[in-house]
């Protein structure tokens, strides 16, 4: 269990007698500020170094609050749906997958087949792009300067797809209460699988250029361990959790969608380190598009939404239900009192969970190896905000 | 360590991998930056961006019948739709339709409420203006588009 | 005056050697002049390099394909707010850039480009230019220290500890150079034109003498090179996304591109070392595979031809630009820059221009090939932590520059040791 995190009282930092300069004293805060280019986001952490090894960090988040729960409680259940996408706005789909599903379980309903297939392979294209992201970012901070670029040229196939189907790239707005309402254009399953055979051999080089560079591999082994026992205890979910050896995906514990007729593997990793976790997002891309691959042979022709009435009121009641977005257990829990808003919506962001790991992650380790480890946790501070 | 790793990290061939990457990236052929304003990049049709009132092309008559659906359909409330009935032909006519452009979030729910094909997002997304005053598109902009403004000398 | 030009190109030693105080100053501004323009050339290659690399264009609007970008960059940072901390040491501010460009100057006035196309020729070449780039260790600390703050105070401390944890290694790698130069014939000399013509006395570039130890020394010498001038990926001190500013924060404008000026500099000076100490300096390739007039003539073209050939590159580019009114002049100034180097190439195809540029294109141009390493290794490699920077400077770079010091000693000396040896058993 982690060793606890002092609360650090700014006012009263105890760093020696008057006297002494700041080169004397063995203790230094320093502080991350919001505006920082690893800190993915306006991430404010303070840091107590003791000469470059961190004893403890606190994060300060609220930068990017933006009231989305409230806004949640005064829109109907259509009208949130735009809302959900700019929470973590790099893997949009997903927000809306996770969205759509609590409600359809409010309502007792369940989307078609072919929607169910549709919804899947936006979603798996979803994971792949925002794994991209973090590879480029992440890759950048510690100091590899082309893998981002490369990422993002990638990316910009799956963001073409993305804006054939459903018009945007970035905020998709993709699903709808009870399935899909954008029927698959002309040449989208080709669409598909070209990129499953383009994006395969791009896999491939992103691998040559860092997974057995001894300079990556020397910057991210053994850097911001997280043992099992402290991820299911700090609730960690995600690819975090699957490199420190718990072989946990939601779409295999508790699957959703069609998820049950496909055929993938979960990777795990062995030390739950930087490294494994690189590796582990590695290979999901793989099993994401082993899954795309499954899936466009298999679309079923048929309805892509469901009967769902054109005024939504849920009965009264809620409901939590939670899919593994592309960062880890994207959870929605919403209240409903019988009227066209919902009474509450509580969204559990993965990175918000996620960044509570960083203290425990980075206790003992050098200045350098914040920057990487905040870069492996993967957070979006629009998820962690809202 | 066996023979081989150990070569490997003697000859740095871990590194050279990556560097043989790197390299073959310099030939034209992977350029794919687009010059903007030379080379505006390829959009596709289900592109939510300008919205346009469509206007019937036989008769010129705008097709919206005001049926205030967008309008209640706009998370944001920025869509004011204002008609009126016409006595002789029994159906209602536009007189005030304004939308605002500086909160839509373009999520294309207006678009779907519509229930004839009058609001439609187009595929036009130069929208850039220089005071906010022009954001608030009445109906004659809102029927003619906005062409982007091409700079010639 | 005739006079005095028709001594200078019938010298066969450096101005410096020569004593002729006019012609040596006259080398010093041409070397200051052709540095700068080296610095200014670097800086347009490596965006357009670094972008090529990374799937992007680099600058394409501020001149045709970028070429005005760095007279750009050197006017926004020449009308910029000079600004000085608070309480920063005045005179230590203003100097630390002095001593760093002075210092980064300065070696190249051993540097030789040619049998007489250096300043002058001391015979210890290079251990005076080691110790000049010693000095610019110095300049990096005032700058950290003067600018009374703690992230530039630490950065400049990692920065001057690297760079004096590498020098070891750098100087085991030329004291292997430099034995080189006595092993088997010839007499040991530390002066850069010496150890150039011991190189084209022996036959062989001493990057293969010994096969594969003055190749290892040369891989030693050219890690250690980079970490030495603060390059990727040891360029942790300089890095952005760490916490740990750089020591050159506090600098902004004029004295920032001094910094920037300095850094440039140095790397073409290690450049310059290595390329004299491992690579025949300005000794054509092949000299004894191919040698021969005809090779010779053929070797010769080569200077021209090669800006004839960038020349019509630069033509290409001007016939693939947009035909459109906003891009005609670029298109006239591509076209005017190709025809200026096309001339030059012409220039450098008569046979008087030719004999005499041969030494100079060879030099500069395996000084490039060393630019595009720089360029290329920033683009791929991540940068190491500090500790593991270090770690490596100490623990794999300097024994590997010992190990290869004493092996070249021993290999070199194998005829006397085993006459030593069979004339003591026996």
């Amino acid at each position: 269990m982690s060793k606890g995190t002092e609360h650090l009282d700014l006012d009263n930092l105890d760093v020696g007698t008057k006297e002494k300069t700041f080169l004397d004293s063995t203790e230094l805060v320093l502080n991350m500020g919001p505006q920082h280019p690893s800190t993915h986001g306006v991430l404010r952490v303070i840091l107590k170094l003791d000469g470059e090894k961190v004893l403890g960090t606190e994060c300060v988040i609220g930068y990017l609050h933006r009231g989305v729960e409230k806004i949640g409680e005064n829109r109907t259940y259509a009208m949130f749906n735009p809302y959900v996408d700019r929470m973590d706005y790099v893997a949009a789909v997903s927000n809306g997958l996770g969205y759509c599903e609590t409600v359809e379980k409010l309502l007792s309903v369940e989307a078609p087949a072919r929607a169910q297939y549709i919804r899947v392979i936006m979603t798996e294209l979803c994971r792949i792009a925002s794994h991209q992201v973090w590879l480029g970012t992440h890759a950048l901070d510690i100091g590899a300067l082309t893998p981002l670029f490369y990422a993002f040229r990638d990316r910009e196939e799956i963001l073409k797809i993305f804006e054939r189907y459903c018009g945007a790239r970035l905020t998709t707005h993709a699903f709808r209460i009870g399935g899909c309402i954008y029927e698959t254009y002309d040449g989208f399953e080709q669409d598909v699988k070209k990129y499953c055979t383009f994006f395969l051999p791009k896999l491939d080089e992103y691998e040559e250029l860092l997974t057995t560079n001894r300079i990556w591999v020397t910057r991210t082994k053994n850097v911001g361990i997280l043992k099992p026992e402290d991820c299911i205890a700090l609730g960690v979910t995600g690819p975090v959790l699957r490199a420190s050896g718990v072989k946990w995906d939601l779409r295999k514990a508790q699957p959703y969608e069609c998820y049950k007729d496909l055929d993938f593997e979960i990777p795990t990793g062995l030390n739950g380190d930087t490294y494994d976790r690189y590796l582990v997002r590695i290979a999901e891309m793989r099993q994401s598009v082993r899954i795309l691959q499954q899936a466009v042979e298999r679309i079923p022709p048929g309805p892509i939404m469901a009967k769902v009435p054109k005024v939504i009121k849920p009965p009264v009641g809620e409901v939590y239900h939670s899919i593994e977005a592309p960062k880890g257990e994207l959870g929605y829990f919403i209240v409903s009192d019988g009227s066209t808003q919902p009474y509450r919506v509580r969204v559990r962001p993965p990175s918000f969970v996620n960044l509570q790991a960083l203290d425990t992650m980075v206790r003992g380790m050098l200045v350098a190896d914040v920057v990487a480890v905040i870069g492996t946790l993967d957070i979006v501070l629009g998820e962690v905000d809202r | 360590m066996s023979l081989s790793p150990f070569l490997g990290k003697v000859f740095l061939v871990d590194l050279v991998k990556g560097l043989s990457v790197t390299f073959h990236y310099q030939s034209e052929k992977e350029r794919i930056t687009e010059q903007y304003p030379q080379e505006r990049p390829v959009v596709y049709e289900r592109y939510r961006g300008q919205p346009r009132l469509n206007v019937n092309p036989d008769t010129g008559e705008s097709m919206c019948i005001v049926c205030n659906l967008c309008a209640l359909a706009c998370p944001e409330q920025l869509i004011t739709v204002k008609g009126e009935r016409n006595p002789v032909s029994k159906r209602k006519e536009v007189v005030s339709w304004t939308y605002d452009i500086s909160r839509c979030m373009f999520c294309g729910l207006c678009e779907e409420a519509c229930s004839t094909d009058a609001l439609e997002l187009t595929p036009d997304y130069e929208m850039a203006l220089y005071s906010r005053q022009g954001m608030v598109l009445d109906q004659a902009a809102l029927e003619k588009g906005q062409a982007p403004v091409r700079y010639a000398k | 005056m005739l006079d005095a030009i028709k001594t200078y190109l019938n010298s066969t030693v450096t101005p410096g050697e020569a004593g002729s105080q006019f012609w040596a100053l006259l080398y010093i501004v041409a070397i200051t002049l052709g540095i700068s323009l080296a610095v200014i050339a670097m800086n347009w290659l490596e965006r357009k390099i670094l972008a090529h690399m990374q799937i992007r264009l680099g600058p394409m609007r501020v001149g045709p394909h970028g070429l005005m970008q760095p007279f750009a960059d050197a006017l926004k940072l020449l009308i910029k707010e000079d600004i000085i901390p608070a309480n920063a040491d005045k005179l230590v501010f203003w100097s630390a850039p002095v001593v760093v460009t002075m210092t980064a100057f300065t070696t190249f006035l051993v540097v030789p480009f040619g049998r007489t196309h250096a300043v002058t020729d001391m015979n210890i070449g290079v251990l005076f230019m080691l110790g000049i780039s010693s000095l610019g260790v110095l300049g990096i600390i005032m700058a950290g220290w003067s600018s009374n703050s703690h992230y530039p105070l630490m950065g400049s401390l990692r920065s001057s500890a690297q760079m004096v944890s590498y020098e070891v290694a750098m100087g085991l790698a030329i004291v292997c150079a430099v034995l080189m130069t006595s092993l088997q014939t010839g007499t040991g000399t530390l002066s850069m034109i010496g150890i150039v013509q011991a190189q084209q006395a022996q036959g062989m570039w001493f990057i293969f003498k010994f096969f594969p130890l003055g190749f290892l020394a040369f891989v030693v010498f050219a890690i250690a090179m980079i970490a030495e001038t603060n390059r990727a990926p040891f360029d942790l001190p300089e890095a952005e996304s760490e916490l740990v500013a750089g020591f050159h924060t506090e600098y902004s404008g004029f004295r920032w591109s001094l910094f920037f000026l300095a850094e440039y500099a140095a790397m073409l000076a290690v450049s310059s070392i290595a390329v004299t100490l491992w690579l025949g300096g300005w000794l054509r390739p092949f000299p004894n595979l191919l040698s021969g007039p005809a090779w010779d003539l053929a070797f010769s073209l080569i200077p021209g031809l090669s800006f004839l050939v960038m020349a019509a590159g630069c033509f290409l580019g001007t016939m693939r630009m947009p035909k459109i009114v906003q891009m005609r002049a670029q298109a006239i100034g591509l076209g005017t820059f190709g025809a200026l180097l096309g001339l030059l190439g012409l220039v450098m195809l008569a046979p008087a221009v030719r004999d005499r540029i041969q030494d100079i294109f060879w030099f500069v141009a395996k000084v490039a090939v060393f630019m595009y390493l720089y360029i290329w290794y920033r683009g791929t490699f991540p940068r190491y932590r500090f500790d593991q920077l270090m770690k490596v400077g100490w623990k794999v770079l300097l024994p590997i520059g010992l190990g290869v010091l004493i092996l070249t000693a021993l290999v070199g000396m194998r005829h006397e040791l085993l006459a030593v040896v069979v004339g003591g058993t026996r």
